[in-house]
């Protein structure tokens, strides 16, 4: 009797061991994993006064004014890659009674132009400043030649200036980073 | 990334807590249960481990997460599986992994009715919790949580990779008890511990008087990687170097701990017997090869600000973009610490109360310490409690266990584990004598072993023995 619980045990664990499997599993499916994250982050922000349009030493109007920053991460291939869609959003606020035009322009590390972006802004007053807002989609074959960029300059042109004008233009904005396959 | 999450969805399910034992645990046959409690009661007179092939450990799990529930055929997506877990585990669910290999393992009785026992043993240690609040910020991205407080003190893992040389007593005090004590030196070949972090991640909308849109902000981040033994490796070059460096450190090259393992064994009556175990209180002390990076301090940034200086000819800008990098490893400094530092082993206790009953009819084999003292049952139910304290705090499970003696050479052992991750983990334990060699096998979470993928964890114990009754 003893020796056949014995000789039942052991049939049953050898069983279990050697038919122990991993079955209605695809671990093909691996390939498949794609992380989709959305990151939204801070980009750049100013905030230009009326006399920055003008020379401090003989006072003549400064009709366009420029800055440029390094934007490393954007030709980060391992920190982008499988970015998808970036979406850039600027806001304007502007007490300053002219109109603007701003010009982003991204540059490779050899400073040629791989990405164009401009708008114009509305002009505003010291009492009731005006908000423009611009967003600027780039995906597509648009992604690749962004991401070839590592500085942005940015170029504030304003039609005319002079010492009387007064208020500021203040920009903020962010850009969406969309992962994907 | 996408390797990373690969990496761990693939480590989680084929290997219970770590380092459970359940099945060995007052298995007196095998000579490899004194490392689980040096104070159990002694069936032989003498064994000798097959070198390599004595003792053979392999278990790990996650406790939030199956194979199967990732991988799994099925029409719906793997990613939607993924996300799915992400937000239904917690952040004390955790992935572990443990193995050993016995190298050798001896003993012998004195003539002082002393049972000397010792030998070495390679042991991997690994736990991981799971970081979900950076699962999720790493996996869906900071925009739909804007506000929330991702923690950063969600980051706790160890990782231990060392040689034990262990030699231990076991005497039999009384009739009803047997105590035992085993010391242990460590020779650490490789470590790492991230544990007792803090500091919060948040990205808040910022408001009219703010300088950018967010503000993004680590808060008070306090954390800590600490390593032996791996600074050396960095600059080698290929795995053999890797191996052969590691290796070298086996036989006391590397870091050097020491702990004890005390344990008993209490024959209250004829049938019922309590035991307890307490192992590795004791502590490795780090002081080669160690590198250890802290990072603490608090940040906001807000984008890059343009200032649009007037520059003469040919003259550059502000450097913004490296500012802002030097600002940040200025407020968030990352410090490579070369001191020393104490890393206490994870203490593991074990407790049984066994109800024996059935007298052998078989031919005797020597209960060399323990004649008369009951333990010469041939069934026994029991109960066992084991605990491991673990950076989050302890982890226990609780065993239901029967034990018959087969025949006079085969014993065997059922248990029913619960734990806090399973209510249904089966496992089976087998000890064989055929002549002098013994050989035991014991497996836990059989009931998955139709399909490993549905598994949480497992556990293999098995090996060779010399054993010697006269």
């Amino acid at each position: 009797m003893i020796r056949s619980i014995a000789l039942g045990v052991l049939t049953i664990c050898a069983c279990l061991f050697f038919t122990a499997c991993i079955k209605n599993t695809d671990f093909d499916q691996a390939e498949n994993i794609v992380l989709t994250p959305v990151i939204d982050l801070d980009l750049i922000y100013f905030n230009l006064r009326t006399s920055d349009f003008l020379d401090s030493i003989n006072a003549t109007p400064i009709l366009t004014v420029r800055d440029t920053t390094q934007v490393k991460f954007l030709d980060d291939s391992t920190l982008l890659k499988n970015l998808e869609r970036v979406e850039f959003y600027f806001k304007f606020t502007n007490s300053i009674p002219r109109d603007f035009q701003v010009d982003f322009q991204f540059l490779s590390e050899m400073n040629d132009t791989t990405y164009f972006a401009e708008t114009p802004v509305d002009q505003g007053t010291l009492a009731i400043p005006v908000i423009t807002e611009f967003i600027e989609n780039v995906e597509g074959d648009a992604i690749g030649q962004l991401t070839q960029a590592n500085k942005v300059v940015v170029s504030v042109t304003i039609p005319a200036s002079s010492e009387n004008l007064d208020g500021s233009l203040n920009l903020k904005s962010k850009a969406t980073y969309f992962f994907g396959n | 990334m996408r390797n990373i999450v690969v990496y761990i969805f693939s480590l989680m399910g084929f290997f219970a807590i770590s380092q459970n034992k359940q099945i060995l645990y007052g298995f007196d046959e095998i000579p490899q249960s004194l490392l689980l409690n040096p104070g159990g009661r002694i069936l032989q007179k003498k064994h000798y481990g097959i070198p390599f092939l004595s003792h053979i450990h392999v278990n790990g799990g996650s406790s939030g997460v199956s194979v199967y529930d990732i991988f799994k055929d099925g029409n719906n997506d793997i990613n939607d599986r993924i996300t799915r877990k992400i937000f239904e585990m917690k952040n004390t669910d955790f992935f572990t992994a443990t193995q050993q290999i016995e190298l050798i393992n001896f003993g012998w009785v004195s003539k002082n009715k002393i049972y000397f026992s010792g030998g070495i043993y390679q042991e991997f240690d690994f736990i991981t919790y799971f970081p979900r609040d950076l699962a999720i910020l790493a996996w869906e991205g900071n925009r739909d949580y804007l506000n929330y407080e991702f923690d950063l003190g969600e980051v706790s893992t160890t990782g231990d990779f060392m040689t034990v040389y262990h030699f231990g007593l076991n005497k039999k005090i009384n009739d009803k008890l047997t105590v035992g004590a085993r010391l242990k030196l460590y020779s650490s070949m490789f470590s790492f511990r991230s544990v007792n972090n803090s500091g919060t991640f948040v990205t808040r909308l910022g408001d009219e008087n703010s300088e950018n849109i967010y503000e993004h902000t680590v808060e008070n981040a306090d954390v800590t990687v600490e390593t032996a033994g791996y600074a050396s490796l960095r600059d080698m070059d290929g795995a053999g170097e890797v191996a052969k460096n590691i290796l070298g450190k086996a036989l006391f090259g590397g870091n050097i701990g020491v702990g004890v393992d005390l344990g008993f064994t209490y024959q209250i009556n004829d049938n019922w017997s309590v035991s307890a175990s307490a192992l590795d209180i004791g502590a490795i002390f780090h002081s080669k090869d160690v590198e250890s990076y802290h990072a603490h301090g608090s940040y906001t940034l807000d984008g890059i600000n343009l200032i649009f200086p007037s520059l003469a000819d040919g003259e550059s800008t502000f450097p913004y973009y490296t500012d802002l990098e030097d600002e940040i490893e200025r407020e968030i400094p990352i410090d490579t610490i070369h001191k020393g530092y104490t890393q206490f082993r994870p203490v593991k206790i074990n407790a049984g109360l066994v109800y024996g009953f059935g007298r052998s009819n078989f031919s005797e084999a020597c209960d060399c310490l323990n004649m008369g003292s009951g333990g010469s049952h041939i069934q026994a139910v029991g109960f066992q409690f084991y605990g491991i304290f673990r950076p989050k705090g302890p982890q226990v499970a609780g065993t239901l266990y029967y034990y018959r003696r087969l025949t006079d050479f085969i014993s065997a052992k059922a248990t029913y584990t619960v734990d806090p991750f399973s209510f249904y983990n089966v496992g089976l334990g087998v000890s064989a004598n055929i002549g002098k060699i013994n050989f035991y096998l014991g497996a836990d979470n059989l009931l998955k072993y139709g399909n490993l993928a549905n598994a949480k964890s497992v556990s293999l114990q098995l090996g060779f023995n010399i054993i010697i009754d006269d």
